[in-house]
């Protein structure tokens, strides 16, 4: 039986939970993201900031060039927080096959839970008008039978669309698209594409697949399977996330080390407390650095024994971090720390006392000062200078 | 130099000091093997700077003389003569040694003799013997246990201790210790306890091979060298300086479970389990089961691997004490039980976070401690 497979995307979330909450700004250009006089990025625009030209990911710069009368709004994440768990539970009424991405989207399997509705349509209505009546928030779903082509089908919809592609019609609806629609199709591979004379999703499902594997590899595999339409993926609740990541754009592009250190000290911390409050221990740390003209460039070193001491996190991420300065000078924009290869609390224990348990006893102990009184009850000398 | 040798024989040195080469090195020449005539014999030395081996070769001597010659070269060549007499020559003022066997000619580049480190004397200090086969035993049941790793350089070596007629040999990478104790056949005035490098002890054992004769051993802590003579060998060494970890407070005193169990059966659900434990962090997990009027007792060994699989083993025992529960590095468990030549070992645990103690049943000079690993029961 072919599946039913919901994308239901909530239209320009931030800034429409902004207007919900402050009826004053309904029908105004709201564009939510940092503070727009340091840096930042557009994370959210209404409806009514789109015509300017404004999209996510842009400066905020930018968006106050291009729209000077728009309403700026810093993003207040404990504010998204509650409607969008509201936006699960909704969701979850209607079939329990649910996959989360981020705060604003889902995918849906509905598989034989449109019956009572009559079809897959009528059960979408159901769902965007329980969603605008609770929460006063419009969402657009694509429904198909995989989630590559659902997702396709609501991002052409938006805003407060709804868009079926019936079973059979997936390639007529992709062929037309260009390249860049398809999920994991990014610049990079689009840019390869053209040169290959490949425009739209058609030309590169009729590609032969020898050739889009020869370019691409593994992900040609996957790129050509969607250009046709064959998404054989579930949809399932995410397991157990397989790294953590944590990175700070600072607000000027800087090469002192001292405040590298720091600031790569305060991400070590919040990762390791994350992988202390989530029982595991990480075999890897990456490094990752964007230098002031976006070139990104990562770096990853293996621990003898895992570890979730931040001590022992920092000393891996500062050893990578040095050995990058040392070899290049060129002014950085954006530090981030990841830790992968994760395992649980398993651990060898050691005969003789070390200073690596010692170490974990101190984490131990600031992470129960932390639960007990704030965050910013405690914190290590290094960490003021990254926050000043 | 002018001298001729069987070339079995020198084949035979070249095995015994070709260990001592350095493979890498700043100083080019320790990859070279010296060549000297001394007596009536002709002397063979490597080192590679932590130590140095030296052995000599039955030759009749025409003309004293001395060179060094690149190791690979040199092995390679002897190795690939048929076993006949091979005549030396070392020209005058010359760095090339001639080779000359029946129908067959060569001749190797060499560096003078002049630039080879100097192989240390130890001629003062503590000095004593010891029985080849203790000695043998001794080294393979301890050496495995130092740290390969170089972070903490004490646990590199395995720290040997003289005391009048105890003589003790201890190795430990802070995850697991073995404690090895012998009686040395003259008793040594002064106490003394330094580091071997594992390497050389390695090495030492190797050498041995099946000599029955007793090692002779010199140690000059000032100078941080020792010495131990055997039957067809020297071997010097550099020893560790640093202090080694009081290792004896780590030796639980008491247990609460023991069970003694058949090494061999021991080992074979071991290395089974290891097949399942190479993909869950190398963890075996071990419940001790105490018998009961009609039933022995059981050691009950099992591996789970999430995306593969795992496995169950029993084997009987003989249990004193409460059940219990421990769990290992497969590693460490089939690394001590591998040396053991006796037929049963004791198991003992006090708890799943306390150290474990393997003890070979019926000696009393051997003890084995690994720390056991945190688990989620």
């Amino acid at each position: 039986m072919a599946r039913c497979i919901f994308h239901i995307d909530l239209d320009a979330f931030f800034a429409s939970v902004e207007q919900a909450l402050n009826p004053e700004l309904s029908g105004k250009p709201v564009i939510v993201g940092g503070d727009p006089e340091r840096r930042g990025v557009v994370a959210s625009a209404s409806y009514e900031a789109r015509p300017f030209g404004i999209h996510a990911g842009m400066p905020l710069s930018k968006a106050r060039r291009l729209c000077p009368q728009a309403i700026f709004i810093q993003a207040g994440f404990s504010r998204y927080r509650e409607p969008s768990h509201k936006f699960m539970e909704i969701l979850s009424d209607f079939s329990p096959c649910i996959e989360p991405l981020g705060l604003d989207e889902a995918y849906l399997d509905v598989t034989g839970y449109q019956e009572p509705y009559g079809s897959p349509q009528e059960l979408a209505l159901a769902i965007k008008e329980r969603i605008y009546k609770e929460l006063k928030l419009t969402a657009s779903i694509g429904i198909a039978t995989c989630k590559v082509v659902a997702k396709i089908a609501s991002d052409l919809c938006k805003p407060d669309g709804l868009l079926e592609i019936t079973p059979g019609e997936e390639c007529h609806f992709l062929n037309p698209l260009p390249v860049a629609k398809l999920p994991g199709v990014g610049k990079k591979t689009e840019q390869v594409l053209k040169e290959m004379a490949i425009a739209t999703i058609g030309e590169l499902a009729s590609l032969p697949l020898d050739i889009v594997k020869k370019r691409f590899g593994k992900f040609g595999m996957v790129i050509h399977g969607y250009a046709n339409g064959i998404d054989d993926r579930k949809v399932e609740a995410p397991g157990e996330s397989k790294s953590i990541n944590k990175q700070n754009t600072f607000a000027q592009d800087t090469l002192e080390q001292h405040f590298l250190e720091a600031s790569l000290h305060y991400l070590c911390e919040q990762v390791s407390a994350e992988l202390r409050y989530r029982d595991k221990q990480a075999r890897s740390v990456t490094l990752k650095l964007r230098y002031a003209d976006f070139k990104t460039i990562t770096r990853q070193v293996t621990l003898k024994e895992a570890s979730n001491v931040s001590q022992v996190i920092f000393a891996a991420a500062l050893q990578l971090l040095s050995k990058v300065l040392a070899q290049k000078e060129k002014p950085i924009r954006l530090i981030g720390i990841k830790v992968s290869n994760l395992s649980g609390k398993e651990k060898q224990l050691h005969m003789f006392n070390t200073e690596t348990e010692k170490l974990g006893h101190l984490d131990r102990a600031i992470d129960e000062i932390r639960k007990r009184y704030g965050s910013t009850a405690i914190k290590k000398g290094k960490d003021i200078l990254s926050l000043s | 130099m002018k001298l001729s040798c069987l070339q079995e024989n020198l084949n035979r040195g070249l095995g015994i000091v070709g260990r001592a080469v350095a493979t890498r090195s700043t100083l080019p020449i320790t990859q070279n093997i010296l060549l000297a005539s001394e007596q009536s014999r002709l002397k063979l030395a490597a080192t590679n700077l932590e130590m140095a081996t030296t052995c000599w070769v039955g030759a009749k001597v025409e003309q004293d003389g001395a060179i060094t010659i690149p190791a690979r070269l040199l092995i390679d060549f002897v190795n690939s003569l048929p076993n006949d007499l091979i005549e030396i020559t070392l020209p005058p003022n010359s760095h090339t040694l001639e080779f000359k066997s029946g129908r067959f000619q060569a001749h190797i580049n060499g560096i003078d003799a002049q630039d080879f480190p100097p192989i240390p004397e130890v001629s003062d200090g503590v000095t004593t013997n010891i029985e080849a086969d203790a000695f043998r035993e001794g080294i393979t049941q301890v050496v495995f246990a130092a740290a390969t790793e170089e972070s903490r350089p004490v646990l590199t070596g395995i720290n040997t201790e003289f005391e009048g007629e105890k003589f003790n040999l201890v190795a430990a990478d802070g995850f697991r210790l073995a404690v090895y104790k012998t009686t040395l056949n003259s008793p040594v005035s002064d106490k003394a306890t330094v580091i071997i490098p594992a390497r050389t002890l390695n090495e030492l054992n190797r050498l041995l091979g099946d000599q029955e004769e007793p090692v002779e051993i010199t140690i000059n802590q000032q100078k941080s060298q020792a010495l131990f003579h055997l039957k067809n060998a020297e071997l010097v060494s550099q020893l560790i300086q640093g202090s080694f970890p009081n290792y004896s407070q780590v030796i639980p005193q008491s247990y609460a479970t023991r069970a003694v169990v058949d090494v061999k059966e021991f080992l074979r659900v071991i290395k089974m389990s290891s097949i399942f434990a190479r993909d869950a962090s190398g963890i075996i997990r071990l419940f001790i089961t105490p018998g009961a009027e009609l039933t022995p007792g059981k050691v009950t060994v099992s591996a789970q691997a999430e995306e593969v699989g795992g496995n169950v083993s029993e084997i009987d025992a003989l249990v004193d004490g409460e059940e219990a529960k421990i769990a290992f590095n497969v590693k460490y468990l089939s690394d001590v039980l591998s040396v053991l030549h006796q037929a049963q070992v004791a198991l003992e645990i006090t708890t799943p976070s306390s150290p474990g103690v393997i003890r070979p049943m019926g000696v009393d000079n051997y003890v084995h401690v690994i720390m056991p690993m945190f688990v989620q029961w």
